[in-house]
């Protein structure tokens, strides 16, 4: 039968495509670019360059986290307000601590507690005044911005406790530093998370049908405040370990986070429509970023070519898992 | 008029591996009202789609006027005079009636859309069902400020808009009243007389007979025959359509026992639909609610159930209760199939076993014992008779009537002692519903007390104590008894007090 | 004749403000210029009017091709750095000594680089099905590496006589003058009214108010989302001419930090970030209301650590008013 021949004769790819998780895909993927890398730049492919994408991978991916949380819940949910709360977070734990280790989880409480607050009204916006997320997002990341000229007036005075730098970026347990460790952790979290609480499972309901989700007695306006205000305390999170790596602070530390933690969800395959996914996928889609990022600087790659291979991958990567439905059956 | 002749033999289509027509034929000719006819899955709409152009078939033959066709696009059929209406509406929510009819055929003057006549043409189309519309539906007016049998309407206007050689009624009565139907059946009388073709794919066996000069039928996604209207019997055709008959046995049920426990009770409930709703229903009874579509049917179901604002009294259980979100009525173990599947009941690209859990994951803990909510959703899918390649299979993947199935096992898993139905038999085909029926059966015996709408009269009559007719927001005549005749149900239906 | 349940009944005033979400804008617009001149005695005469007007020029043209993206349900993140790209090219060809022949053809290239850019975006829509959002995010990357690529430096000069044509306002008698900007806003609201009559206004709305019906009624759904991108390149481009006409010289992260901007000012001018509903005239009045707000911070008497949190605060309210009122309604009902 036609039919039948027409279906055996579909590309290998799309059937390898359609058998593997996207986020087997991803990693694959991340593995396969970082062996390629060792026969382009000589020297790349060593254990010291892997540990060290890695623990670049890793801020990356705590910073995706609650990105991955938004991009599921739905309703063209994003969140850009995560690079500004990345800097905040980092500025206020600089300026908290000082340098004083006692400081340390004070510090954390408080970064938490302002990134849930941020985010929930990030949430409100979007639950209750029914605003798009790209919007009210957009809008509370120069407010936090904002907020963060307001209070520092530039000074950024403070300093980083020692113990940060050693305990997250520096090798900790063999060579592998406390960020991955910690990174794992958060996997191991977040996939109790999505996989294992109401909340999460609530979650993937919410982001295909929130009248179906509604009417089977899900909350659904509190389960997107609460989702928005995860998001924002993760991302206030992720400036707190990020400041653990480069010991000091900026104004536009975390801006050049925003748009790769969106990429890294995409590309580990969670779906941007919402209600599909996982975090496995978004530690994958870091990976990915990071050995492409690093391969190019290895490569010496001048920052034009930089920017031009960087859009081709992501498009590349975008077309073998991230097509849409077709109109016309 | 030229003859006009469409045929199709052998189409084939499949989904991603799924089979959704295997051998699809079909002979349309100008001045017929064919009728399509098939359980739900066995392929009407697939064929119905390769007529207009939207779906592709893999292989087979279309003809037209002897010579070989192949539409590539909605537009290629079109412009071989073929439009349809959909079942699924095909409206676009912001713009307005006129913009909607015209869109893609737009008149225009100097090469520009001339609003002044598509609102001139737009308004001789509406007059086709002049006195069957509310007044604000105008050309002007938006699609989203439209009830639904106007959508309906406007969809048939849009399609006819095309001046179109043949017409297809995809479910076309679905939203509409006895009266905008006898219009339409009166046009489409007309049509036929000017040799129009027409083919009409409905589930009302009642319509068929009313209008159609043959049907063709389709199971499994094979055409299995074709009859003569004038020479079948609505029998021969349900046993066509299914093999093994058995559709809906009639047994007139006795009254409820009036010392059971009322379960609801209900005092001036309104809505901005409903006008002030009284009603009672008792553990054991199967309550049963009528009348024309859209007289406040749904938003009553929604209003008990806590999804829409409401002001009156509600008494469940004996207890003063007034439900502000689904979850306080699911917490009184009040349950309500919605009545659209897809977009009320469930989550479509999720898994089966996650789709019956949904509304109960919070009784299994934290972490999620997933083990122990998988054994309760395999009884659950077992004892329904589920159709499914496992547990873990996507929903979309399930036939209409084991989707539904689906819908109402997510219910059944929390052991409701009110169950709320909005029309959950819409678009089932004929087995799944006699499985349906005698679920319902099973469910009043065990003392569950339940409140049912459907638009097909005949389930209201075979399966209901009591049947409650509603208009215009309120219940207009209460029915049982010697007095729950069909005839009875349908005058009161028409607001006509006897 | 039966009485079917009742319709969704509307106050007119209500109706006016849904069909025409930009009046509400038009509101705050006005609001906004008061509050302005105030502050700026001579904010409405033709110096500093022609100032204003014209630096948000380039702004202009982004949210009106971002509003075409936007209307037929995509959006476009690539304009900025499109604009970048493009004003790259002209400053690099259009040299002090450029002929009017040679900027002629300056401008050529820089549409064919830039439709060439709204193409791959389009490609990427709809014919490899991508998500909107990702694709012009992704397409963003090589269109800046262009830009740098072309112009690795902010450097080039225009000849004076072009960039004095523009910068100044049109003499058109000894005593009356007009800035060129308004004169550009006229042309490009008349070209807007003209798009109302025409059938692609119709497929546009049609295919972002709902593709599926849009397709089966025979609309093209994917050549109308393809045609937005070229829009909405083509109007980068647009911008990029006004920006290089405006200071003189090119830069190639010139777009860097105007692309979110261009979707604010179209939601600002009331455009459905969903699809099916807005126009260009409401994402005019949604940049005039960015500029000015920052207009009127800079003459307010604040601190400068101060204004991006001022700044931030009045667009998130201007951005969160719609929503309000929606809450309010819903509480009253």
């Amino acid at each position: 039968m036609t039919a039948l021949t027409n279906k055996d004769s579909r590309s290998t790819l799309k059937r390898i495509q359609s058998r593997l998780p996207p986020p087997l895909v991803a990693l694959i993927l991340a593995v396969l670019l970082f062996l390629i890398g060792g026969l382009l730049a000589p020297g790349f492919a060593n254990v010291n360059q892997a540990v060290n994408i890695v623990r670049l991978a890793a801020f990356l991916g705590i910073i995706a986290a609650g990105q991955t949380l938004v991009i599921i819940s739905g309703g063209e949910g994003i969140d850009l307000s995560v690079g500004a709360l990345v800097t905040l977070g980092a500025i206020l734990t600089y300026r908290i601590t000082d340098g004083d280790e006692a400081l340390i989880l004070p510090a954390l409480g408080v970064i938490l507690l302002v990134g849930l607050l941020i985010g929930l009204l990030n949430g409100i916006g979007v639950a209750l005044l029914r605003m798009p997320p790209l919007v009210i997002t957009l809008g509370m990341a120069g407010v936090v911005t904002g907020l963060i000229y307001f209070v520092t007036r530039g000074q950024l005075i403070g300093d980083t406790p020692p113990a940060m730098g050693t305990l997250l970026s520096s090798a900790l347990i063999g060579p592998i530093p406390g960020v991955v460790i910690l990174w794992l952790l958060l996997g191991a979290g977040m996939w109790l998370l999505l996989e294992r609480t109401q909340y999460g499972k609530q979650l993937f309901a919410v982001g295909i049908n929130r009248t179906a989700a509604r009417l089977s007695g899900v909350r659904v306006n509190l389960v997107v405040m609460l989702t928005y205000g995860l998001s924002g305390m993760l991302a206030a999170f992720g400036g707190f370990v990020l400041l653990g790596f480069t010991q000091t602070v900026f104004l536009n530390l975390g801006q050049p986070f925003l748009f790769p933690s969106i990429a890294a969800v995409v590309v580990g395959g969670t779906v941007l429509a919402g209600g599909k996914g996982s975090y496995w996928g978004t530690i994958a889609g870091a990976l990915v970023l990071q050995v492409i990022n690093s391969l190019l600087l290895a490569l010496r790659v001048e920052e034009a070519f930089q920017l031009i291979i960087l859009g081709v991958i992501l498009l590349v990567l975008l077309t073998m898992y991230g097509r849409q439905r077709s109109v016309r059956q | 008029m030229t003859s006009f002749r469409l045929t199709v033999e052998k189409a084939v289509k499949t989904y991603g591996g799924v089979t959704a027509l295997a051998d699809g034929n079909l002979d349309v000719q100008a001045g017929t009202v064919t009728a399509l006819l098939g359980a739900n899955g066995s392929g009407k709409s697939t064929l119905s789609k390769i007529l207009t152009g939207v779906v592709s078939p893999n292989s087979g033959s279309i003809t037209l006027n002897g010579a070989p066709m192949r539409f590539a696009s909605p537009q290629a059929a079109r412009q071989a005079g073929i439009s349809a209406v959909y079942q699924e509406l095909s409206l676009i929510p912001d713009l307005t009636v006129a913009e909607n009819i015209w869109l893609a055929h737009e008149p225009l003057k100097n090469g520009f859309v001339s609003r002044t006549l598509m609102r001139q043409r737009t308004q001789s189309l509406l007059d086709l069902f002049a006195g069957l519309y509310n007044r604000h539906l105008t050309p002007d007016a938006l699609i989203t400020d439209l009830t639904p049998d106007e959508r309906q309407l406007v969809e048939i206007l849009k399609a006819l808009s095309f001046d179109p050689r043949l017409i297809i009624l995809d479910e076309a009565t679905a939203s509409l009243d006895g009266q905008q139907v006898n219009r339409l059946f009166e046009l489409v009388t007309q049509w036929k007389a000017n040799g129009m073709a027409i083919v009409m794919v409905s589930h009302r066996m009642e319509e068929i007979f009313r209008i159609a000069d043959k049907a063709s039928v389709l199971r499994n996604g094979r055409t299995v025959g074709e009859r003569v209207i004038a020479e079948t019997s609505e029998r021969e055709l349900v046993e066509l359509m299914i093999e093994g008959a058995g559709a809906l046995h009639r047994e007139r049920a006795p009254l409820v026992d009036p010392a059971n426990p009322v379960r609801l009770e209900v005092r001036g409930l309104k809505t901005s639909v409903l006008h002030g709703v009284d009603l009672t229903v008792r553990d054991g009874e199967l309550l049963g609610l009528g009348g024309l579509q859209g007289q406040g049917q749904s938003d009553l179901l929604m209003a008990l159930f806590g999804a829409i604002r409401s002001t009156g009294q509600m008494i469940v259980s004996g207890e003063a209760r007034h439900f502000r979100h689904p979850r306080q009525a699911m917490a009184a173990d009040v349950a309500l199939v919605p009545g659209d599947r897809g977009s009320e009941g469930l989550l479509l690209i999720r898994s089966i076993f996650e789709n019956l859990i949904l509304p109960s994951w919070g009784s299994y803990g934290t972490p999620i014992r997933v083990a122990r909510a998988r054994e309760k959703g395999a009884v659950i899918a077992e004892e329904l008779k589920m159709v499914m390649s496992s547990l873990d299979a996507p929903v979309n993947s399930l036939s209409g009537g084991n989707a539904q199935k689906v819908v109402i096992g997510k219910w059944l898993l929390r052991a409701p002692k009110l169950l709320l139905l909005n029309d959950p038999t819409k678009g089932i085909d004929v087995g799944a519903k006699a499985e349906f029926y005698s679920l319902l059966r099973q469910l009043r015996d065990r003392g569950t007390a339940i409140l049912f709408y459907s638009s097909d009269d005949d389930e209201l009559l075979g399966l209901c104590n009591r049947v409650l007719v509603m208009h215009d927001g309120r219940v207009s005549t209460e029915l049982f008894g010697d007095r729950l005749t069909h005839e009875q149900l349908v005058s009161a239906s028409m607001g006509t007090p006897s | 004749m039966t009485t079917i349940s009742a319709p969704k009944t509307r106050s007119p005033i209500g109706r006016t403000f849904s069909r025409n979400p930009f009046l509400l804008s038009l509101i705050l617009l006005i609001i906004m210029i008061v509050i302005n001149r105030a502050l700026q005695d001579n904010m409405l005469e033709i110096g500093p009017l022609n100032g204003t007007l014209r630096t948000m020029m380039p702004a202009i043209f982004l949210a009106i091709g971002q509003t075409f993206v936007v209307i037929a349900g995509g959006v476009d993140l690539s304009v900025g750095s499109i604009l970048s790209m493009t004003n790259a090219i002209l400053a690099v060809m259009i040299t002090q000594e450029a002929t009017a022949d040679q900027a002629l053809v300056a401008i050529l290239v820089a549409l064919a680089a830039g439709l060439g850019a709204g193409a791959l975006n389009g490609f990427g829509v709809t014919v490899l099905r991508l998500q909107p959002i990702v694709t012009t995010y992704a397409t963003s990357f090589i269109f800046a590496g262009i830009a740098l690529r072309i112009l690795p430096e902010p450097g080039g000069r225009l000849p004076r006589d072009l960039t004095s044509f523009y910068r100044n306002p049109l003499q058109l008698s000894e005593s009356f003058a007009i800035p060129l900007s308004l004169i550009l806003i006229t042309l490009l609201v008349i070209f807007w009214l003209v798009l109302s009559r025409t059938r692609f206004k119709q497929f546009l709305f049609a295919t972002g108010g709902n593709a599926d019906a849009a397709y089966t009624t025979g609309v093209r759904v994917s050549r109308v989302k393809f045609t937005t991108y070229l829009l909405s390149a083509l109007f980068a481009t647009l911008g990029a001419l006004a920006l290089t006409l405006g200071t003189g010289t090119g830069n190639p992260r010139a777009g860097e930090l105007m692309t979110l901007p261009s979707v604010v000012a179209v939601v600002l001018g009331g455009t459905r970030l969903a699809g099916g509903q807005g126009n260009i005239i409401g994402s005019i009045i949604g940049v005039l209301i960015l500029g000015l707000i920052g207009n009127i911070i800079s003459f307010g008497d604040l601190d400068s650590w101060v204004r991006p949190l001022v700044d931030a605060l009045i667009i998130i309210a201007a951005l969160a008013i719609p929503g309000v009122i929606g809450l309010v309604r819903r509480l009253n009902q």
